[in-house]
């Protein structure tokens, strides 16, 4: 039998590890939360500084109780954007090179990408405090703005998730190319959303235009016929099948 | 590649083939035109007018020219079938596919006292519940346009104030002045139509260009081409729905072209007489009239109208003054398209030799303007069923405060984005719908992929 703190003992050595890992996350986790709680913090007060002047003239009609200025989410959005685009980089260096270089890029990528998307669901949080929740959704931009925000915090958090759990792993061998593609779509719908966010305070960008050159005219909702719900409700299945099929057969 | 690479791969091919085949299908299925609900959604959602202005101090004339593809020169007709008058054409859910519906041009003017009308133009006149709107029911007498100031609810049609109010606003210039031009009820006799915007959309004081050809006793037109000016005393309707009948035919009738029907005639079917009879007009209402008449030409009405700067009559017409500037709005009828399958366009400014949109050149007084001077391009749009009630309720408009903020529409939303938004607001509760659904089915597929990828991504120590 060998002494529990032998170094040589196989068990206590794991766990010595895992309260180790246990303990650099928690540290991570700290610093992530401390991180969010100070930008938040700023970009509030920032935003108070600069939110005079925005007021209403008159009395409206159905006027909400309560709303936050628009510039609260304007300025707040930047973070998520910046971060989540800071990630895509890495990620393209990293998938491009295997210099000591992008490998140390690698090791931010999964802390940048998570915090991206804190400051993403606060962002998305004042949002929603602007206009009431029936009006902003007759509007078609602002619509294609609520749609292209939840796919852009939805994915970048499953990114957050898969890049926290798999870390180097995403760039070994052909994974690096899934990875490559993963997160090039994932600057795609950040872009969109941030154009769609100009385009509603009235400031629409080259972006809105080339995207009705390829297809979308931004103030038109973007929905899909009822057949193409059904399948997107059956590829959603169809991958998780494929996970399941795919993680027996190649295990 | 390993077998989970692959599996990979392949989801990774199946989400982004989703999104693709999201990206072409996406915003069909619902957008079609619905007759139950008035709802007829034109080919064109964009057009264009171009306008000149020219004033010598004491006439003012304005030029528009806009593109149409058939000219429509009938309006409403009766048509002999079986031994009775049928009415054929005029007022229709959109296009008349008979072309039995005018095209038209029409200004609103105002000189600055109608609150709002030279931010947001036309919009303020749209109440709820008017003629044609979805959900309107059907009455005999047409609720009209009109201004939020003559309600004690500007949102609802029934609250008109007390006449004493009205006449209070009119003093104060509380109305809109508007002028219309009609391709068959107007031009064939070289007039307009003077009019106003105010507790409703009415004729000025006086007379107008048409009445009525139809004897409500016996059921039976009024009067008949004369068949010694046209060569018969009646159209045949195949030919008029065919556009085989043009400028240089009679086509009207007029004291020029008319007689007392007759009954006794030995009518056939497809016997086609005008349901309206031209005449000279009279009074406030008969203010604007044309130098010459109108002619289609090469894809393009070419209408001139012209009035006098002041005609004496300020309670039913907006006076002009050299050096001035006043506010416009135009809407366009073109496709055979009448109420309000219009295109409209923003408030436009004008100048009398004042910096504006809109400049009218003054020319020496008792000469023709010469039209020198370049087009001033508007964009015209159709508008859909966006009524002012909405737009200044922040519950249905997030741009409601923007208003209460007096901001221009212009500033905030282009013409084509104003049409494609009347259009949606037409199908509001179907697309509202399958936004939500959509939102969830595209959830669905982004944490599928997530499921997905977790399950098949693998660490290097896994494959050993």
């Amino acid at each position: 039998m060998t002494h529990p703190n032998n170094p040589q003992n196989p068990v206590t050595h794991v766990g010595k590890d895992n309260y180790m890992k246990r303990t650099q996350m928690m540290r991570h986790g700290r610093q992530i939360g401390l991180a969010a709680v100070a930008l938040s913090l700023v970009a509030t007060s920032a935003a108070l500084a600069h939110s005079e002047g925005g007021g209403v003239a008159l009395a409206v009609e159905g006027e909400a109780a309560f709303s936050l200025s628009p510039v609260y989410h304007i300025l707040v959005a930047h973070f998520p954007v910046a971060l989540w685009i800071t990630a895509y980089l890495f990620i393209l260096i990293r998938t491009f090179s295997d210099t000591k270089f992008a490998v140390q890029l690698q090791k931010a990528i999964w802390p940048v990408a998570a915090l991206g998307t804190i400051a993403g669901f606060v962002t998305y949080g004042l949002g929603l405090t602007i206009y009431q929740w029936s009006a902003i959704t007759e509007s078609p931009l602002g619509r294609n703005h609520i749609m292209l925000a939840t796919w852009t915090l939805s994915y970048w958090a499953v990114m957050s998730i898969l890049g926290y759990r798999f870390r180097r792993h995403m760039f070994d061998g052909a994974q690096r190319w899934i990875t490559f593609t993963l997160a090039t779509i994932g600057a795609i719908v950040i872009t969109i959303t941030g154009t769609l966010g100009g385009s509603l305070t009235g400031t629409p960008s080259l972006v809105t235009k080339s995207l009705n050159w390829i297809g979308w005219n931004v103030y038109n909702t973007f929905y899909l016929p009822t057949w193409m719900l059904g399948v997107f409700f059956a590829g959603a299945a169809l991958l998780v099948v494929i996970g399941i099929a795919g993680s027996k057969r190649g295990a | 590649m390993n077998k989970r690479t692959k599996y990979l791969a392949v989801s990774t091919a199946l989400f982004s083939g989703l999104l693709v085949l999201g990206w072409v299908t996406q915003g069909t299925g619902v957008v079609k035109d619905d007759p139950e609900r008035n709802i007829v959604i034109p080919e064109e959602l964009t057009s264009e007018l171009q306008v000149k202005a020219s004033y010598d101090g004491e006439k003012i004339w304005f030029r528009y020219r806009w593109p149409v593809d058939r000219p429509s020169i009938f309006n409403d007709v009766l048509v002999y079938q079986d031994g009775a008058w049928e009415k054929r054409g005029g007022e229709a859910l959109g296009p008349n596919p008979d072309f039995l519906t005018e095209d038209r041009v029409a200004m609103m003017i105002d000189d600055g006292s109608v609150p709002l009308f030279s931010r947001y133009g036309g919009y303020i006149t749209i109440g709820d519940g008017l003629t044609t709107f979805t959900g309107t029911p059907e009455t005999d007498e047409e609720r009209t346009k009109y201004l939020p100031s003559t309600r004690t609810d500007p949102n609802d049609f029934d609250t008109v104030k007390p006449e004493s109010d009205l006449e209070t606003l009119r003093t104060a210039g509380q109305f809109i002045d508007l002028w219309q031009w009609r391709s068959s009820r107007s031009n064939p006799i070289g007039l307009a139509d003077d009019g106003f915007v105010a507790e409703e959309r009415g004729g000025d004081t006086g007379t107008g260009p048409y009445t009525t050809n139809w004897d409500k006793a016996t059921k039976l037109p009024k009067y008949m081409f004369n068949p010694e000016v046209a060569g018969s005393t009646a159209l045949e309707i195949n030919a008029v729905i065919a556009g085989d009948v043009g400028f240089n035919d009679t086509y009207y009738l007029s004291a020029e072209t008319a007689i007392p029907f007759d009954p006794n005639y030995a009518w056939e079917n497809g016997d086609t007489i005008p349901r309206r009879y031209l005449r000279p007009t009279d009074g406030s209402r008969g203010d604007v009239v044309q130098p010459k008449k109108a002619r289609w030409r090469n894809g393009f009405w070419d209408v001139t109208l012209e009035r006098d700067m002041d005609t004496g009559n300020p309670l039913d017409d907006k006076i002009f003054r050299d050096g001035g500037n006043y506010d416009l709005a135009f809407s366009v009828f073109r496709n055979a398209s009448t109420m309000r399958w219009h295109y409209v366009t923003l408030p436009v400014s004008l100048g009398l030799e004042q910096p504006a949109q809109l400049v009218a050149e003054r020319v020496e007084p008792g000469t023709a303007p010469n039209w020198t001077q370049p087009w001033t391009e508007i964009k015209t749009f159709y508008p859909g069923q966006v009524t002012w009630g909405r737009l200044t309720d922040a519950r249905q408009h997030p741009g409601a405060d923007r208003i209460a903020a007096r901001v221009p529409v212009a500033f905030r939303h282009s013409e084509e984005q104003l049409a494609l938004y009347g259009v949606q607001m037409e199908f509001a509760t179907e697309i509202k719908r399958q936004w939500i659904l959509t939102l969830i089915a595209s959830l669905s597929l982004i944490v599928g992929l997530g499921i997905n990828i977790n399950m098949l991504m693998r660490r290097r120590e896994d494959a050993i």
